[in-house]
């Protein structure tokens, strides 16, 4: 694993010390393996929020930038005093508007969002942390061609190294195109680096003379629990017990990890029975318009101790039968509103794939005017051309339960229940398309 | 200072990435979770009969003035009688609270930074733990037939290990290794390292040809034995256990004890439960009926299982091990989930009173249909 450094400036909020924060984080950025464009779409992003905070803060206001390194990617997290801090910059329907000075600082934020590949804000204390993520730029998967596929009646299960990991994501992308796979099985490069960086794990069935028969993925980017990616089987006529063993290498793998569960969402039809409790689908479309239902699976690691989860009653009556269908012993608080005062607006975060034509929609504040947030980001996505919508909540949280009611007036209903999916269980909606709708 | 205190920059690296085990919520709760009026405790191979009666006798009499007392820092009065009860001396036991606090002695005796230790895979997994978080490698071998590997384990050996971890009777598979094997292993190993033989479940072992450890310790001074009253002797409430070994080896790891862990009530109790011998032979009776009868039932629902030596035994299931257990605590079955035990849907079952056994069967019967 590539160790991961993390350096930090510490300044105050004088508009002069520009050029130092921009230096700073295109430098270390650059240190860190981005790309030249990379690392000053990064500068520039930051230039806009450093701006902006010089605007809003008493210049004695000290804050901090940190920048972490990863294989793939480089982290600018911003931590400084929330108060005045227009977070509703960083909806994906902000518009920029240039009537006042004000305006043309919060624009800045706007654009600054949209300068980054993921950001997301969370408080820390009284503190905003504002994390603007930059992934290094890979070329897409070439003409080479996949190693050959062949049947495999002896096998045993290995942990691969960089060059493997690229062959076996070459072999999904060749033999197993049909099913649904994860964006990433695009770029070898990024799935090599994620897999050097420890984020992702694998394994994959190998025969003595090198070749490899299936492959199976997993990772640790869901807080309670671990995400599996596979197994992918590469030739139809290989030992069965191939995808029981890849399995079982995993759970071995992670069995004492403190996870919470295994959640899979791209296993196609490859899961062997008796693993998973089938979760139920979501439907995404196809690039000829054509529409595919994709499970999700889901399996505890450990035994299930019971959580409590915070939902709205309107979600009722599918919490309890998803609770009762999976025996998963839950205390359930309901929401409510009795008059106590909200932000004054609503923030979302968006996470799109136009290849795929769906995008996530995760709720970063609740306030005034959910519903209307939500519904210019289902309108602004869907004249974008996706098809699928999707909005997750955290039970976890009590406040996203506050968006239930915004989310059912916007024609999404809830499809599955994931247990610990997030920090507490998760919950999916998909918007209905609009026929539907 | 922007900077606020963060407990995270101050943790060792092998801390950082390390999870805080959870224990399961009290009973009461976890009922009123899932919805039972009754629960057989299934889970964590305790004696369904209780302590002895000699135990009881203590526990019942203790007068709570001594509460105020504190207990024998070194458990004098306990150490004298195991030393009588398995003619060795008493310098040669030091007792803990209960035997994963010993485990966490021997390793802490013995290891630093960049020393390892070996055990296998798919067993009790306290050394592994307590090895991780005290920043070491766990070597870790699979199991072969179900047992311990002697020559994988003794392959991962280098000259950074300092310990070999054997679980014999191995739980949860009760597997064990006889006289022969154990001798062969310990002169292979000659006296490079210390090699722990966790005996926990030894005083339910039927079998003649299982070792007696205690015999060999003047042969391989290396060689350090942990018995748990926990388990034969049903004070795991009162959390009592004890290694043993030869007295240079003891000294040594009597440097990093922590004493006074171990209450009155526990020394006292387990003094008492020591010469019971009517009630292991009680145990005995009550584990190979539950074994007979289980074996019997689960045969006919068509269900593999794993049983050896112990109080326990492991069915493989057709289904999650983990959904498993939620449904069978809504019958009022609590049972051991084996997946963390590196055996996915597999269910440890701790042999138990008839009744509970009979409990277990009827839920099975529901859940599998």
């Amino acid at each position: 694993m590539e160790p991961r450094l993390t350096v930090q400036l510490t300044l105050k909020a004088y508009d002069v010390l520009l050029p130092v924060a921009t230096g700073f984080v295109e430098k270390t950025a650059l240190t860190f393996g981005l790309g030249k464009k990379e690392a000053l779409t990064l500068a520039l992003a930051t230039e806009e929020v450093f701006l902006y905070l010089c605007h809003i803060s008493n210049p004695e206001t000290e804050l901090e930038i940190r920048c972490r390194s990863n294989a793939y990617c480089t982290a600018t997290d911003f931590l400084f005093e929330a108060e005045g801090f227009q977070m509703k910059a960083f909806n994906l329907t902000a518009i920029p508007s240039f009537e006042d000075e004000a305006s043309t600082q919060e624009a800045g934020l706007l654009i600054a969002a949209r300068l980054v590949d993921r950001f997301n804000l969370q408080y820390v204390g009284k503190r905003l942390l504002l994390t603007f993520v930059k992934d290094k730029a890979y070329p897409e998967i070439g003409d080479l061609e996949p190693p050959v596929s062949m049947p495999l009646s002896r096998f045993f299960i290995c942990r691969p190294d960089g060059e493997e990991i690229k062959a076996a994501v070459r072999m999904i992308r060749q033999y197993c195109r049909d099913r649904f796979n994860p964006p990433e099985v695009d770029f070898p490069g990024k799935v090599a680096d994620i897999f050097a960086s420890g984020e992702l794990d694998a394994a994959l069935a190998m025969d003595k003379a090198g070749h490899i028969g299936g492959a199976l993925f997993w990772s640790r980017d869901v807080p309670e629990g671990v995400e599996c990616i596979g197994p992918y089987i590469f030739h139809s006529e290989s030992d069965p017990e191939m995808a029981v063993a890849l399995l079982n290498h995993c759970m071995e793998e992670i069995a004492r990890s403190g996870a919470a569960g295994l959640i899979n969402r791209y296993s196609g039809t490859g899961l062997p029975t008796g693993y998973f409790e089938s979760l139920g689908v979501l439907t995404f479309s196809r690039g000829d318009g054509t529409r595919v239902d994709v499970e999700t699976s889901y399996r505890h690691l450990r035994e299930d101790k019971g959580i409590a989860v915070w939902a709205h009653p309107d979600l009722a009556p599918f919490l309890e039968s998803q609770y009762k269908k999976f025996v998963l012993p839950r205390e359930i608080q309901w929401v409510t509103v009795e008059g106590e005062k909200k932000s004054s607006f609503s923030v979302l975060s968006a996470e799109m794939n136009r290849f795929g034509h769906w995008a996530v929609l995760r709720p970063l504040v609740y306030g005034e005017y959910a519903a209307t947030v939500l519904a210019d980001h289902v309108r602004l996505l869907e004249k974008e051309g996706f098809s699928s919508i999707f909005f997750e909540m955290d039970l976890k949280n009590a406040w996203q339960a506050h968006f239930t009611q915004g989310l059912l007036k916007n024609a999404f209903e809830p499809r599955l229940l994931i247990p610990y999916g997030g920090k507490g269980d998760l919950v999916v909606f998909q918007r209905r398309v609009q026929s539907e709708a | 200072m922007i900077s606020l205190f963060s407990p995270q920059k101050l943790l060792p690296r092998h801390i950082q990435t390390f999870e805080a085990y959870v224990p399961s919520r009290p009973d009461p709760e976890l009922m009123k979770m899932y919805g039972c009026s009754r629960l057989f405790r299934l889970n964590n191979n305790e004696n369904a009969l209780g302590p002895p009666p000699e135990a009881q006798e203590v526990l019942r009499g203790f007068p709570p003035k001594a509460a105020a007392l504190y207990p024998s820092g070194d458990a004098f009065y306990l150490r004298h009688a195991l030393a009588r009860k398995f003619n060795r001396e008493p310098e040669q036991f030091l007792v803990g609270n209960g035997a994963n606090e010993v485990i966490a002695f021997v390793i802490k005796a013995f290891c630093e930074q960049g020393d390892n230790i070996v055990t296998a895979d798919k067993t009790f997994a306290v050394y592994e733990w307590v090895a991780r978080f005290s920043g070491l490698e766990a070597r870790l071998t699979p199991l072969r037939d179900f047992a311990f590997d002697d020559e994988a384990m003794l392959a991962r050996m280098d000259e950074r290990t300092k310990i070999l971890f054997l679980c014999n009777p191995n739980n949860p598979t009760g597997t064990y290794w006889d006289r022969t094997r154990l001798c062969g292993f310990l002169d292979r190993v000659a006296g490079r390292a210390v090699v722990v033989v966790d005996e926990a479940y030894a005083e339910f072992v039927e079998a003649r040809d299982y070792p007696n450890c205690m015999s060999l310790m003047e042969t391989y001074p290396n060689l350090v034995v942990f018995r748990t009253f926990s388990k034969m002797y049903a004070l795991a409430g009162l959390r009592i256990g004890y290694l043993a070994g030869a007295t240079e080896v003891v000294d040594a790891i009597r440097r990093t004890c922590i004493v006074y862990s171990v209450n009155r009530l526990a020394q006292e109790a387990a003094l008492a439960a020591l010469p019971a011998e009517d009630h292991i032979l009680s145990t005995r009776l009550m584990v190979r009926e539950g074994k007979d009868y289980l074996h019997r039932e689960l045969e006919e629902l068509g269900l593999p299982f794993i049983s050896g030596e112990g109080n326990f035994l492991m069915v493989r299931l057709p289904f999650s091990d983990t959904l498993a257990y939620r449904k069978l605590m809504t019958r009022g079955v609590m049972v051991r989930t084996m997946t963390a035990f590196r055996f996915p849907n597999y269910i440890r079952i701790t042999i138990s009173s008839m009744e509970a056994m009979e409990a277990l069967v009827t839920a099975l019967r529901v859940i599998l249909t």
